[in-house]
């Protein structure tokens, strides 16, 4: 139940913000990506450098509680990375926007989706049969 | 449209991943549930064609020989475990219901947002204004440049393991390589993908 009631919880919190942050804007998205708006930019760097003392203090008082990493540099890493900036700026979205902008009537995010629900389709079926890589996957920390 | 300023919303993005530690015990990605769901659905629905044996056909044949071996008693729950066997990639202990549930949580949020600032005018497009003026008001050029976008978001954080909050917030102020080399990349890719789309305008 509270693991219902939190993931619930933390979703809507998480999409309620980005929302009035402007992530799930495309014209946002695009103006700090083209320097013309550093808000999102300092953002992040800002939301960066708060989480490292958290994750310190975390670390510290609650050892064990919940398990950070790692997360090493391996075969898929500046691939994935770079195909993903190249998404998000054409799209606007990252896999959390894409919920966002739909819930705020921006329908054209179902597309989004579907294209994000096949890239990473079409990524399972090609590491399992080719590539053969192990990327990890932020679903077991 | 009026946002939340930089501190503001730096304060919410830190807060995110604590809410998420304190009351789910893990870190926050959301890409990662993406992948946990599509696994779910791609090992229980969809048996691979070309390879030897599926995972339905080799769950029937474990059964069998099993049965052929034990006797019926020693059916507990082999479609499960030979599941949980077969699939190695996935990691998450939760049921797929709740990553589903994260989702609607998302969407809810931003409808909340849009509600609340009286600002739900539903679209069939992105309300943006640059949008179109990049791309032109083709509904077909539009809805294709959507599905490779989100395309290229699927595949890079799946094989680079994360994005904007698992690699980004989570795994940065960890200081974690492989998350610092991937936000790094995507970041550079995001800058350079705007800059040729701005030369579009």
């Amino acid at each position: 139940m509270r693991q219902l009631s939190g993931t619930l919880g933390v979703g809507l919190l998480f999409g309620f913000g980005l929302s009035r942050i402007g992530f799930s804007s495309w014209d946002e998205v695009h103006r700090m990506f083209v320097f013309a708006d550093l808000r999102l930019f300092l953002s992040f760097m800002a939301a960066v450098i708060l989480l490292v003392p958290a994750t310190l203090l975390w670390k510290r008082f609650l050892p064990g509680r919940v398990r950070f990493g790692p997360r090493p540099v391996h075969n898929g890493t500046l691939l994935g990375g770079a195909l993903f900036g190249a998404g998000w700026a054409l799209s606007g979205a990252c896999p959390s926007i894409a919920l966002v902008q739909l819930g705020e009537g921006q329908f054209g995010a179902l597309l989004t989706l579907a294209g994000i629900v096949a890239g990473n389709w079409l990524c399972a079926v090609m590491q399992q049969r080719y590539l053969r890589w192990d990327p990890g996957s932020c679903a077991g920390e | 449209m009026h946002y939340l300023s930089f501190w503001q919303s730096g304060l919410v993005l830190a807060a995110i991943p604590v809410l998420h530690w304190i009351w789910l015990r893990r870190g926050l990605g959301v890409s990662g549930r993406y992948t946990a769901l599509i696994d779910r659905v791609r090992t229980s629905a969809v048996p691979e064609a070309d390879v030897e044996m599926s995972e339905a056909d080799l769950v029937a044949a474990l059964r069998a020989a099993t049965v052929e071996a034990f006797g019926e008693d020693a059916l507990e729950d082999p479609v499960a475990e030979a599941v949980a066997l077969a699939e190695p990639t996935v990691r998450s202990a939760e049921r797929p219901l709740v990553h589903l549930l994260f989702f609607v949580g998302l969407c809810a949020g931003g409808l909340l947002s849009a509600w609340l600032r009286a600002d739900l005018a539903p679209t069939l497009g992105l309300r943006s204004e640059l949008f179109p003026r990049v791309f032109g008001h083709s509904p077909l050029v539009s809805s294709l440049v959507l599905i490779f976008g989100g395309a290229l978001v699927g595949f890079g954080t799946r094989i680079s393991g994360g994005c904007t909050s698992g690699h980004g917030l989570c795994g940065v102020s960890q200081f974690q390589k492989g998350s610092w080399l991937a936000t790094m990349a995507f970041f550079g890719t995001g800058v350079a993908t705007s800059f040729a789309l701005r030369a579009l305008l």
